[in-house]
């Protein structure tokens, strides 16, 4: 009978529990975002406006290529040359940005520039074959090294760090402490710490409000005990204890309070007037 | 021993790096301190952190500061003040010529290269460059420490990585 009754109660309880739960928390998880996007690896832009018919680098040095035939040009124009010119152009473009003189190639600036066209070229790639494995791996390798590259210019280089990270549109996030699977037991938790602090700080202002709310009545009536104390004490000629200055501070706070509360309910009524509409 | 160490930092200045927090009112600063094992007989790395009064936002994350415990605690946490930034993060000067340094060089001897090879417009200038902080939490995003993004909220926190 007892033990009816106990796996009875048990399964009770944990069907109670499956209906309603103790903490009402919704959770989701956040959809995995692989680490090549742009929205993980901090690109703010995309590739640059570069026209088609713009000629590849090494050909627009070339002297012969001035006064040639249109028909010559679209040969030797990026559109024919094929993405890997393209792609030089695109890298061409962002040291460009940054470059401090004409040679200018090793610095940590432009190397950053560099490796910030190449992964944007390789985005754009991952973007059109998204099982492209090398490719995959290629950008993964850049980002992080990229990454390491702007944290050391961080560390000797605070302005330029900056500066940079205007130039080519790049967002920096310090690595988190640490790197792990993430959790259904770890992010409950951390929802439930934050549900509960909501609900003290909602119980402590609203503790606040209420104890501001009878400070003006009281103040009122503190201010009339005093006057009529005093005028007591001067009637019946009795040493004086209220000073004057005493019933000026409870009138100056009184004044601070009741502007207080105008601000407060005006900031009730927008509210109201929001919701209504 | 430990006890030992928490009598002596309340009178000496302490050197430590400040650190990204999540406290508005109060900088979080480490002091790194070796500590003795007396198995091994060898010393080991111990970061102590101790969270700092620091109204006017003095230091920012990285510099290194000098540290002295207040007279009384301020509240549970903040027990200590920040009295002086030593080293600024990022903008080095040599102590012995007093002229600031990238890396391994002087910045004057860096301008100099570029104006020998021919200085472009597109590079950057020092002079013209706004002080530590115009990019904070725009596109740098390093006074707070960043976490495991874990869960959708209506609002994207650019800390959660």
């Amino acid at each position: 009978m007892l033990r009816r009754a106990t796996t009875l109660f048990i399964q009770n309880r944990g069907v109670n529990q499956l209906v309603k739960p103790l903490v009402n928390i919704k959770w989701t998880r956040p959809e995995a975002i692989p680490a090549y996007k742009p929205e993980r690896s901090g690109d703010l832009e995309g590739l640059p406006q570069i026209p088609s018919n713009s000629l590849g680098k090494e050909y627009s040095l070339c002297e012969e290529i001035k006064d040639a035939p249109e028909s010559v040009k679209t040969i030797f124009s990026i559109e024919h040359l094929g993405k890997k010119e393209y792609n030089v152009l695109v890298k061409k473009e962002l040291t460009d940005r940054v470059r401090r003189h004409e040679y200018d190639e090793r610095t940590a600036e432009t190397r950053i520039a560099k490796l910030t066209g190449h992964i944007r070229c390789l985005q754009d790639t991952m973007e059109k074959f998204p099982r492209n494995a090398k490719a995959k791996q290629t950008v993964q390798e850049l980002i992080d090294k990229r990454k390491k590259l702007l944290k050391y210019l961080r560390q000797y280089d605070y302005k330029k760090f900056e500066w940079l990270l205007e130039k080519l549109n790049i967002e920096y996030k310090a690595h988190p402490e640490t790197y792990h699977k993430l959790t259904r037991k770890e992010s409950l938790r951390k929802l439930t710490e934050m549900h509960c602090d909501s609900i003290r700080q909602s119980k402590l202002s609203d503790y606040r409000n209420l104890l501001e709310s009878q400070q003006g009545p009281f103040l009122t009536q503190k201010l009339d005990a005093l006057k009529f104390i005093r005028s007591e004490q001067t009637e019946l000629q009795l040493p004086i204890t209220v000073t004057e200055q005493d019933i000026k501070k409870v009138e100056d706070q009184l004044k601070e309070w009741k502007i207080k509360d105008e601000l407060k309910e005006q900031a009730k009524k927008k509210k109201r007037n929001i919701l209504l509409d | 021993m430990s006890r030992h160490i928490s009598d002596a930092a309340k009178k000496f200045l302490l050197l430590g790096q400040c650190v990204p927090t999540v406290k508005q009112n109060a900088t979080k600063i480490r002091v790194k301190r070796l500590e003795l094992d007396e198995n091994l007989l060898m010393y080991f790395r111990k970061d102590d952190f101790y969270y700092c009064h620091d109204p006017e936002k003095k230091c920012k994350s990285g510099d290194i500061v000098l540290i002295q415990a207040l007279p009384r605690n301020l509240t549970k946490l903040i027990t200590h003040e920040v009295k002086e930034v030593v080293y600024p993060f990022g903008d080095i000067t040599d102590p012995v010529t007093g002229k600031k340094v990238a890396k391994e060089r002087y910045r004057e001897d860096i301008e100099r290269e570029a104006e020998i090879y021919g200085k472009l417009p597109s590079g950057f200038d020092y002079k013209k460059a706004p002080p530590r902080g115009w990019q904070d939490g725009k596109k740098d995003f390093t006074s707070k420490p960043t976490y495991t993004k874990f869960h959708v909220f209506d609002e994207n926190d650019p800390y959660a990585v």
